[in-house]
């Protein structure tokens, strides 16, 4: 199935978040590879998924699992060569796949030949490519985004005898968005990939680009006058390509980024993935309501990006303190599960392996208003590693069956780049592709299904949401429609059996058709419309005038 | 947890039920009942919204208004305090989950009994881990009273907390002359304020209160509170006390006496009898834990008719002789004639009269001697015999002299304990 020509292709997208050296080995060394990934190809697709958003693959001393960026344009050795890149390209439209690729604006690593001239000389031509400064005072108002590990956002640079700014690790130097070279060579480095076929780019940690003095460098009005420029080209040059955003903002500083649809297409929604977590934890809807009733509009070209898990941790930044401590008191009880702002876990261990929870938050994911991003291994519930350092143990090897390696790779164990979860209850022996394909009800079976209904509509990627606030504050109940096409969405956050009454007459007369069996429910009519619903249970109802 | 047979509980509104539904679990409940308050209500219950933001942000919470039939506008006023997501909320304060503030108006005409048990009713339905009950006159209310009364009970077990206060030297003489002395001696505990319109407890011991058979009895139903704690003490629930500060002096009339002695002292007699048991047994009395400062009495000058009190002393002695003759023993009866005389100049109702005067009339009031309610009636002149005494006595002394006279009361009330058994189920 060849791509469709759809300009807006990214609102009906269901994403699939992988980085290829988790997903799987084709040559034995233990870290996999796009041949890997291409073999795997018919897993996604039958999985659903229309989108797959690559993580940095580029060679990178890896000392930030590749967003440490030593050279734009190429493969990194261990994942295969750019050939490999082009043929699983191929591959993936081939089957419909739409590829978004990483692209770190910000910075480089320090390893970069760019940095290792502009530190060579301050004479070198390319000195001013990242930001120098005598001082380590400077922009002092800007916070320090990784304070575990960094004391200061200025590194001394015992080479050119200066301070260097990184808003990230000391070993991932800014570049200097002002210097006009520094904006046409990163232009130059998306062309090379779009020209080879990538869909879009997933540009990581967009606010940061501009430094200005008295400001905290962050959302700057120069940073967006940047972006604009590079979606203009964008446009003129590869038509339905597509930006998406990850700026780990409150809403009301999101919206600029969308601008008027002629900056972003996508960006994520960070503040409501955490709230979601929190709804369900404390069994009330009022954290998911009140951060989408804040949620501002959006040109209708453009588009949230939800997740619920990701690479990174769960990040708690976009929440008040006593938010976040609780989210820490409910989800990070062992301090090992906390990293900076946030809770290093996957989706299955976070929900305890209630699968009742984790279809739950799947059913949000996929019917509240953006498109869907799932994480590897969150389709079959896999596990995490605390133990392991950083975010790596989020980022473990792809559970394929329950063989050598879990299926992964033919190497010697001791030789996978990230050890296997091997505890008994999410080891590979335990939670693998191989086994849930075997089972009717599995996870992984249930996702394809969401997946499916998901796509059987529009409404979800491109439809309107009108909440509902029934009194049962346990219920978060909300119509989507687009055109003629209503679906009511009813999602119970609570662990127990709900009754919930729904104010419809507006849609008295329809007909309720639960999407996944298409059974017919009781004609809406004056009186509030009596739902009851199971522990964590949801329901999507199309409404039909019959 | 006791069943509520809802099928036989008239007293909840299908309309109720449904807001319950909506509520559902909880871990914190606070009831407020309430007959026209709408003066007092609105500091009282952003006293109590407060207080469950500040030290119970995360616990489910619901406060609970259980109406008599307000025309003032109480009802609403209560039910401002929620705190939801529905639009035009945007001035509440921030919370982290949702806050409900329901109200029911219960059919029959008002009454504190009625409106614990529609508090009880719906602590049980929403399977309330600790429950406070603050009541519409608590002005004085701060929100460190949210966490004083209710975190015994969520955190440390309890099972019912109790307040104590400091209080003018004239204010709650029956409680420093009759309830808490007798309390004391029947129960073996030393509860300072067992008749008690605030209070917390758990959900348990709030279950088995609602899961008796007596809310038709009138007398339960007048004097619930008083009920409620001898029932958890003769349970053997986990008790404690908490200091809540100065206990308001709320002026109040000589008509006034006869209904609080009705709730109260009526109240602590029947519960003699179905506790009897418990309470034979036991000598000497123990201290309950007690959290807080210090009680201890005010001394600033309050006006009290001393003079009108030996009056209706007096005139109760010669009016009411006749039931007296039924109630108390003859000894007793003449002792009291002979102090309320013209010609006694030092009018003194000293402590042994006044424990062997309320001795007997439990027992005659466990007899039925004549109707239970005449025999609460025709106490209440001798108590404010005894009040002047009291008043008289105190009048010079120091915090600690007053508390003093207190302690030796009690000891009286303990001391005499045989005398109440000798007499609970011989003659007079």
């Amino acid at each position: 199935m060849p791509l469709k020509q759809d300009a807006l292709w990214y609102k009906h997208a269901i994403i699939y978040q992988v980085h290829v050296r988790t997903f799987y080995d084709s040559n034995g060394d233990g870290i996999g590879d796009f041949e890997g990934l291409d073999q795997k190809l018919d897993y996604l697709e039958e999985l659903g998924i229309n989108a797959i958003w690559l993580m940095p693959f580029f060679p990178s001393p890896l000392r930030d699992d590749g967003y440490d960026i030593a050279d734009y344009n190429s493969v990194h050795s261990s994942y295969g060569t750019l050939e490999d890149f082009r043929k699983f390209l191929g591959s993936a439209h081939q089957r419909g796949i739409r590829v978004i690729i990483e692209m770190v604006l910000n910075h480089t690593s320090d390893q970069h030949p760019w940095f290792q001239q502009s530190r060579s000389s301050r004479e070198n031509p390319r000195r001013d490519w990242y930001v120098w400064s005598e001082t380590d005072t400077r922009y002092h108002q800007a916070r320090i985004n990784f304070f575990d590990t960094e004391m200061s956002n200025w590194a001394w640079d015992p080479v050119s005898k200066s301070y260097y700014w990184h808003r990230f690790f000391s070993h991932q130097p800014d570049l200097n968005y002002d210097h006009p070279a520094v904006r046409e060579e990163m232009w130059n480095v998306m062309k090379f990939w779009l020209e080879m076929g990538v869909d879009g780019f997933r540009l990581d940690a967009v606010p940061y680009l501009v430094e200005r003095e008295g400001t905290n460098c962050e959302n700057l009005p120069e940073t967006h006058a940047i972006l604009k420029e590079l979606r203009r080209r964008l446009d003129e040059q590869f038509p339905g390509k597509m930006l998406l955003a990850e700026a780990n903002q409150w809403p009301a500083h999101l919206r600029p980024y969308f601008a008027d649809g002629d900056e972003f297409h996508m960006a994520f929604h960070f503040p409501l993935m955490p709230r979601m977590f929190m709804g369900v934890k404390l069994a009330d809807r009022k954290p998911i309501t009140e951060i989408l009733q804040q949620t501002p509009e959006i040109p209708p070209s453009c588009q949230w990006c939800l997740f619920l898990r990701n690479h990174d941790e769960l990040t708690l930044e976009m929440l008040s303190d006593i938010e976040r401590d609780y989210m820490n008191d409910a989800y990070a009880e062992d301090k090992a599960m906390r990293l900076n702002l946030g809770i290093r876990r996957r989706l299955a261990p976070l929900l305890d392996n209630d699968r009742r929870r984790i279809e739950l938050m799947n059913g949000m994911l996929m019917s509240l208003p953006g498109t869907p991003s799932i994480y590897y291994g969150d389709e079959i519930g896999m596990g995490d590693n605390v133990n392991l350092g950083d975010r790596n143990g989020v980022r473990t090897p792809m559970q394929w069956s329950g063989g050598w390696n879990g299926g992964f790779s033919a190497a010697d164990p001791e030789k996978l780049y990230a050890p296997l979860i091997q505890d008994p209850v999410y080891g590979y022996p335990a939670v693998n592709v191989f086994s849930q394909r075997r089972t009717q009800h599995s996870l992984l079976n249930w996702m394809g299904r969401i997946i499916a209904v998901r796509k059987t509509t529009g409404v979800f990627g491109s439809g309107s949401i009108e909440f509902l606030y029934p009194a049962n504050h346990r219920i978060l109940a909300y119509v989507r429609q687009l055109g003629n096409e209503t679906i009511l969405v009813v999602n119970n956050l609570s662990d127990a059996a709900q009754a919930v009454e729904l104010d419809l007459r507006r849609y008295k007369g329809n007909i309720l058709i639960e999407m996944f069996g298409k059974n017919i429910f009781p004609r809406v009519g004056e009186l509030p419309y009596l739902l009851t619903l199971g522990p964590y249970h949801f329901y999507w109802f199309r409404l039909r005038r019959i | 947890m006791a069943e509520v047979r809802l099928a036989d509980e008239s007293f909840l509104t299908d309309d109720f039920l449904r807001q319950l539904i909506n509520v559902g679990e909880v871990d914190i409940l606070v009831g407020v009942p309430t007959h026209n308050n709408a003066k007092t209500i609105g500091s009282i219950v952003e006293a109590i919204q407060a207080g469950i933001l500040r030290f119970f942000p995360r616990e489910r919470a619901a406060i609970i208004n259980a109406d008599g039939g307000s025309r003032d506008g109480t009802p609403e006023l209560i039910v401002k305090a929620a705190i939801d997501d529905a639009r035009g909320r945007s001035s509440k304060p921030y919370t982290l989950r949702t806050l409900h503030s329901i109200s029911t108006q219960y059919s029959s005409s008002p009454a504190r009994g009625t409106a614990l048990q529609t508090i009880l009713a719906a602590a049980e339905l929403l399977r309330a881990k600790a429950c406070a009950v603050i009541s519409p006159d608590s002005t004085q209310i701060t929100t460190d009273w949210l966490t004083t009364l209710l975190q015994p009970i969520y955190t440390e077990e309890f099972d019912l907390v109790l307040p104590t206060y400091s209080r003018h030297r004239s204010d709650g003489i029956l409680l420093t002359n009759l309830l808490y002395p007798m309390t004391r001696a029947l129960y073996g505990l030393k509860i300072r304020e067992p008749y008690a319109l605030d209070c917390a407890f758990s959900g348990r011991l709030g279950s088995q209160f609602l899961a008796q058979n007596a809310w038709h009895d009138e007398t339960v139903r007048a004097g619930c509170e008083t009920q409620f704690t001898l029932g958890a003490i003769a349970g053997e629930y986990r008790i404690c006390q908490s200091f809540f500060g100065t206990k308001e002096h709320v002026p109040r009339g000589s008509a006034d006496l006869v209904p609080a002695m009705r709730q109260t002292v009526g109240a602590l007699f029947s519960s003699m009898e179905p506790n009897f048991s418990f309470w034979s047994t036991k000598t000497g009395s123990q201290s309950i834990p007690t959290t807080g400062a210090e009680r201890e009495c005010i001394l600033e000058p309050l006006r009290v008719n001393r003079k009108r009190l030996r009056e209706m002393f007096t005139t109760g002695i010669a009016e009411l002789e006749s039931v007296f003759q039924s109630i108390l023993s003859p000894p007793t009866l003449a002792e009291l004639q002979r102090i309320a005389r013209p010609e006694e100049v030092r009018f003194r109702y000293s402590a042994e009269l006044w424990v062997k005067t309320v001795y007997e009339f439990a027992a005659a009031y466990h007899k039925s001697v004549i109707s239970r309610d005449h025999i609460i009636q025709a106490l209440a002149p001798l108590f404010r015999g005894r009040a002047f005494t009291f008043l008289v006595e105190n009048s010079n002394g120091s915090a600690d002299d007053v508390e003093h006279n207190v302690e030796a009361l009690c000891l009286e009330f303990e001391r005499m304990k045989p005398y109440l058994l000798e007499i609970w189920n011989g003659g007079k």
